[in-house]
């Protein structure tokens, strides 16, 4: 079935590239295809795009999108937990948090850059702070609303403040958790293309960005494939290892 | 067969006594949704230790508040209850046993009564050991490694009694935990608990509104009135707590008269 959709979907792409004539507008199947192969090799003396294989800048890309969302992810569990937990803070500090997720990646990234220069440093600031609101929100959310007969059971056995947080609060918000996790990575995903505008290459962004200028519409396709591809990938990755942590999702 | 306690000779074992349940003139009012509503008293009681009391009333006659007060989350409006000489606190002194089973889900079986027994500070080696002590106690073999959602609702609720029984506490409380089962586990986990608390002999309030339940697993019932919930009947169940068989005991013609007398109670303090 899927494949089927797949190859329907292929046939179309084909159909709209040469209703359109126009390769610099919609490149045919073909074309990007034939980039996949000149930029997965060397060609003429010439290494990949811009130096480097679609493989390098694609990986570089996910090492960026990687640890910016490990590091968003990190703060935003603190960030939720506290907030989930301290009424007084959450009342002072959830707007913050809305207000910063409300803002597009490329506004503060300007201000990155004057902070940290064009080098890794505000490409990874960038993807943490893309990716630390759902967390926090979704953190926050379960947190708040752990289910009180549990702590109470908790408690009844015995269970110190600490204990309550470690063995049935952060538990039972782990599903929610898990979620705010997938959303943040989406998130990140779609903030590496914003990241890679300044001195993105080697990146799977960059790259289409210099493609773009160029009119190498044909590569600026095969990037988003790739970055696509692999973004589903990953969520796939994801839900697999949800499935494995929390075998009780939905049973309770 | 039954009397009533000895007033003058409860209190007097009670002051000595570690384990024993005082309330003294315990009222409790909450806030609702219409304006404050008195749950509660005021009532008087002492249970002396080893007493397996239960309270049985209507459904909104207190009787799930009072046992919340005794477990300590909740103080009451007036007067004092007292566990084991001082202010009842969570966790402390008392193993508590609610209508809903409560098991942790991300923890197994096992996991669930090691935990009990990890807060009650018992060390790692002997926790291994204990956990499956516990649960053979309650009835329940080779389950330790399944889960939670793997074991029907009486084995759960099972588990639950396991895991309040882990901290060896003086002090057993149950908010009517047999409600949620069918009628056929409800009995085989009647009779169970009365098994192990034969066993245990330990101070035991159980809250109920059933009748049967109440005359079958209590060495003293206390009736409760509806709304605010003050004591209507307080007795001693002279029947046998060892060495005979469920069948037997319900068979007994005390049994049958002693089960008349709080129904009747029970009906005419809930009109």
């Amino acid at each position: 079935m899927r494949v089927l959709s797949l190859l329907a979907l292929l046939a179309l792409w084909q159909l709209a590239a040469a209703a359109a004539g126009n390769p610099s507008f919609v490149p045919a199947p073909r074309a990007v295809w034939d980039q996949l192969v000149l930029l997965s090799t060397t060609h003429d003396g010439v290494r990949g795009y811009s130096g480097h294989l679609l493989a390098e800048h694609l990986g570089i890309s996910l090492r960026r999108i990687l640890v910016g969302s490990a590091l968003g992810v990190a703060a935003g569990l603190v960030i939720g937990v506290v907030l989930g937990a301290v009424p007084w803070i959450r009342l002072v500090a959830e707007p913050v948090v809305t207000f910063v997720r409300a803002l597009p990646p490329l506004a503060y990234f300007s201000l990155l850059i004057i902070w940290f220069g064009i080098d890794e440093t505000p490409k990874l600031w960038l993807l943490a702070i893309a990716a630390l609101p759902p967390v926090a929100v979704a953190t926050a959310a379960a947190v708040h609303g752990a289910p009180t007969g549990l702590v109470e059971a908790a408690r009844a056995l015995g269970a110190s403040r600490w204990n309550v947080i470690r063995d049935v609060v952060l538990p039972s918000a782990l599903p929610e958790i898990f979620t705010g996790v997938r959303l943040a990575v989406g998130v990140a995903y779609s903030s590496v293309v914003a990241a890679e505008t300044v001195n993105g290459v080697p990146g799977i962004g960059g790259m289409v960005r210099d493609a773009q200028r160029y009119l190498q519409t044909d590569v600026v396709v095969l990037g988003l494939l790739a970055i696509g591809l692999s973004g589903l990938l990953i969520d796939g990755l994801l839900r697999a290892a949800e499935t494995r942590l929390i075998p009780w999702r939905g049973r309770t | 067969m039954s009397s009533r306690p000895d007033p003058a000779a409860a209190p007097a074992v009670a002051d000595e006594d570690a384990a024993a349940v005082r309330l003294h003139e315990v009222g409790h009012v909450y806030d609702g949704a219409g304006g404050p509503v008195a749950a509660l008293g005021p009532i008087s009681l002492t249970v002396p230790s080893g007493t397996f009391l239960v309270l049985v009333g209507a459904s909104g006659c207190g009787k799930s508040t009072l046992l919340r007060l005794v477990a300590g989350f909740e103080k009451p409006t007036s007067g004092t209850v007292l566990t084991g000489g001082a202010e009842p606190v969570p966790g402390r002194g008392a193993g508590i046993v609610f209508q809903q089973p409560r098991l942790f889900p991300w923890k197994t079986v096992g996991g669930n009564v090691e935990l009990a027994l990890r807060y009650a500070g018992v060390p790692r080696a002997e926790r291994a050991r204990r956990v499956p002590e516990l649960l053979e106690r309650v009835g329940l073999h080779d389950v330790a490694d399944r889960r939670i959602w793997q074991i029907s609702g009486g084995q759960q609720q099972r588990v639950a009694i396991a895991r309040a029984l882990a901290g060896d506490d003086p002090l057993l409380l149950l908010d009517e935990p047999f409600a949620a089962l069918d009628a056929l586990t409800r009995e085989r986990l009647q009779e169970d608990l009365r098994r192990v608390s034969a066993q245990t002999g330990r101070t035991s309030v159980f809250v109920t509104h059933s009748v049967e339940e109440a005359v079958f697993l209590g060495s003293r019932v206390v009736v409760l009135t509806r709304r605010p919930g003050r004591i209507a009947l307080d007795l001693e169940v002279g029947l046998p707590r060892t060495g005979i068989e469920p069948d037997e005991l319900r068979a007994l013609p005390e049994y049958a008269a002693l089960r008349a007398e709080v129904g009747h109670a029970v009906r005419a303090a809930a009109a």
